[in-house]
């Protein structure tokens, strides 16, 4: 990953593509659907190859795959990790396994193969990702954690994919946080780019749901003030997020992913509990007071006042 | 011959066991689904909100109707605790374009990447990714994020509503988008104009068509699988225009006649992790084929008449209703009337203790989300996946949909194209 490869820049004509086998676990299959929503599919098929994956054509089926144990350039692994979930009748811990030490790069691909995500609470003992167990760096591919770059998100968005592929494949250095996730991705909040900004700024909270007014975060549990994810930075289907339709951010990046009561920011002293990443309690105090003893009174109204 | 067969390329895997004659030909088919992930479990214990975020990881292509049908639950939840709920005809209007969209996507993926690849392996074709339809079912993804956010996995519809407030510049990219997928289904699927595919399936001239579904019509033909694959001609509807009907006897439908059937399970010393339902006690089709047939679309129901409830039936039920979706999806884009509130709230959650279902006519057929609530609390959820109707596993004497439809075919790779035409989910069928 470290330096470039000058063998594939060089061969423009004729590039080598990279091998991928795309393998699950505990899943919904969200994340695979979710990579088929890129419409720049095409060309990301120009440079890699499937081996194998769950959906698209590809060269070997799992029956194969699991018999052959193939080489490949990327390993991707989607859904949860058990130990004893099998696929084609193979228990994932030699599955998994076998195929980690016969790659070269290995994307968690999703929050459950990330952290365990929401497959991990039916039965947390047993269920992990692949690399973490929530925040804990404790799964089994922990011996192989140089090759192993974590996209979390539940499901990721297609173009984070397509980055970290293209990145491999132009041989650049990808710079990691401390869950393995590319920085370039996953050094925003998902509250950068949020179109209520503005009410986040001047403390104007939504009255309820259902407006384009108001900020999230102070009564319908907004988690995008400290959720690590470019998601309205890259929108999601190339045109919104879930913060500019109006729903809350519910954190789906982070190894905390799935907290409970979703839809209710929890307050102490009529405050949000949990404070924007980075921020000190008191100086969002000051700021807050500050801000919320001016009434604008643009933000207090409609943003589009005759809408019929 | 007993074989077991690993079916791949569906939303995770199943496991067919045959058992077969001297010449091939399929004696017994069982249905097994090994994966199972405890859904309902996760459920419970949580704040009744949290299952709009928590139910669409049952399924990534069918996510969006479990988020509605868990929205539909909470819903019911509340009128059964005597409390008053409004949803304007916007908001509901909104939820019924985003489902449909998913629908729509959903038809089009089985299409391409399942029927038409899995019917030209099976006569050595080559087959490629079709770029074509993923780049289309994109741009459907795309027409309902415009909503609801993004697809898979938004959380947009809460009771009372829904989370967003559009404008006409989401309205009119709707639109276009809208018009490229019937552009793309006229042109690619069907070969014909969408208003006409009816009536080319009334007259039985679908198959002389030139597009890709008649292609793969041609293929079955090849494979003389045209009419095979009936089953026992018992359709169900439990959400929408809800009905059921007995080979030529319509009743109404009633969700209290629903039942689970686990005595084949893991838990009881079987080989699948599927529960069977029932309807009366008796294995049910729901889906395409069964709305259609219920709903008396004229083009299905006169291919039902002639042909039975045969593969080229159900095949043909799935692509019209996906013209017909596309036809619903315009006329809600344009009488959506946007001055309406988005979302009205309703009492607080914390204040409902009762019971709700919510019901919806999913991709694959009736889906059910029941639980019971104390004071905003998940103390019981359970869900019935459509799969489980059309996959379930019976016994000799009482077989399950798919599986009375494999019985005779000539090979298991016939049967098994057979199963498919069934649009399989594992992941639903084992939630």
């Amino acid at each position: 990953m470290n330096t470039p490869s000058p063998k594939i820049s060089t061969m423009p004509s004729k590039p080598v593509k990279l091998r991928v086998i795309w393998l699950q676990g505990i899943t919904c299959n969200g994340n695979t659907h979710s990579f088929l929503n890129d419409p720049s599919l095409g060309s990301l098929l120009e440079c890699i190859e499937f081996i194998h994956h769950p959906l698209l054509p590809c060269s070997k089926t799992l029956k194969e795959v699991v018999k052959k144990l193939p080489k490949s350039d990327i390993l991707i692994f989607e859904g949860a990790y058990r130990a004893d979930f099998e696929r084609a009748e193979i228990r994932m811990e030699s599955l998994l396994m076998s195929l980690a030490l016969r790659t070269k790069h290995i994307i968690s691909l999703g929050s459950c193969a990330s952290f365990g995500g929401i497959f991990k609470e039916s039965a947390s003992e047993h269920i992990s990702g692949i690399l973490f167990d929530k925040e804990s760096e404790s799964g089994p591919l922990h011996s192989l954690r140089k090759k192993v770059i974590t996209l979390s998100g539940c499901p990721i968005h297609p173009k984070w994919i397509s980055f970290v592929i293209d990145m491999i494949v132009q041989g650049k250095k990808i710079s990691l946080d401390e869950y393995r996730r590319p920085k370039e991705l996953y050094g925003y909040l998902v509250h950068n780019g949020c179109l209520r900004n503005e009410y986040f700024e001047w403390k104007v909270d939504s009255d309820h749901f259902g407006t384009k007014e108001g900020c999230l975060y102070y009564a319908q549990g907004c988690q995008g003030p400290f959720t690590h994810g470019s998601c309205n930075k890259i929108l999601w289907n190339g045109v919104s997020s879930k913060t500019r339709s109006g729903t809350p951010c519910v954190g789906c990046t982070e190894p905390s992913f799935p907290r409970t009561e979703l839809f209710t920011t929890k307050t102490y002293m009529s405050i949000p509990a949990e404070m924007p990443l980075g921020v000190p309690k008191r100086s969002y105090l000051a700021l807050a007071g500050a801000a919320k003893s001016f009434h604008i009174k643009r933000l207090e109204g409609k943003l589009i006042d005759d809408n019929s | 011959m007993i074989t077991h067969e690993l079916i791949e390329r569906i939303e995770g895997e199943a496991i067919l066991d045959f058992k077969t004659d001297k010449s091939g030909i399929v004696e017994e088919a069982d249905i097994r689904f090994v994966h199972f992930r405890g859904m309902e479990a996760i459920l419970e214990g949580r704040n009744a909100l949290d299952a709009l975020v928590i139910a669409p990881r049952v399924c990534g292509i069918c996510g969006h109707s479990h988020l509605i049908a868990a929205v539909r639950m909470i819903e019911s939840a509340y009128i059964d605790a005597g409390f008053s709920l409004t949803i304007t005809p916007k908001a509901h209007s909104i939820r019924e374009i985003t489902l449909k969209c998913e629908l729509i996507q959903n038809h089009i993926k089985w299409l391409y990447l399942v029927m038409l690849h899995e019917s030209g392996k099976l006569l050595g074709e080559e087959v490629n990714v079709s770029l074509k339809a993923l780049y289309v079912t994109s741009q459907i993804n795309q027409l309902s994020a415009l909503f609801s956010g993004q697809w898979p996995h938004s959380s947009y519809a809460i009771p009372g509503g829904v989370t967003c407030d559009p404008t006409h510049i989401e309205v009119m990219q709707a639109l276009k988008i809208l018009s490229e997928v019937e552009q793309f289904v006229g042109k690619e699927v069907l070969g014909c104009p969408l208003e006409k595919f009816e009536l080319h399936l009334k007259n039985d001239s679908h198959r002389a068509l030139e597009g890709d579904f008649s292609k793969l019509l041609h293929r079955f033909e090849r494979l003389n699988l045209l009419n095979s694959g009936k089953s026992h001609g018992r359709f169900l509807v439990l959400g929408e225009n809800a009905g059921s009907l007995d080979h030529s006897e319509r009743s109404g439908a009633d969700v209290a006649l629903v039942s689970e059937d686990s005595s084949h399970t893991f838990t009881h010393g079987g080989k699948t992790h599927a529960k069977n339902a029932l309807y009366n006690g008796a294995f049910y089709e729901t889906g395409p084929l069964a709305r259609a047939l219920i709903t008396e679309r004229q083009g299905i129901a006169s291919l039902y008449q002639r042909y039975g409830d045969c593969a080229q039936t159900r095949l043909s039920a799935r692509i019209d209703e996906m013209v017909t979706l596309i036809a619903h999806v315009r006329l809600l884009l344009t009488s959506l009337d946007l001055s309406q509130p988005s979302f009205i709230p309703p009492s607080h959650i914390e204040s409902i203790s009762g019971s709700g279902v919510g019901i919806v006519e999913a991709p694959r057929g009736s889906l059910i989300h029941r639980a019971r609530i104390e004071r905003g609390k998940i103390v019981e959820y359970s869900i019935i996946t459509p799969t489980q109707w059309n996959l379930g596993n019976g016994t000799a004497s009482n077989l399950g949909v798919a599986q009375r439809a494999m019985i005779g075919a000539e090979s298991i790779t016939k049967a098994s194209l057979i199963f498919r035409t069934f649009d399989v989910c594992s992941v639903c069928t084992t939630h």
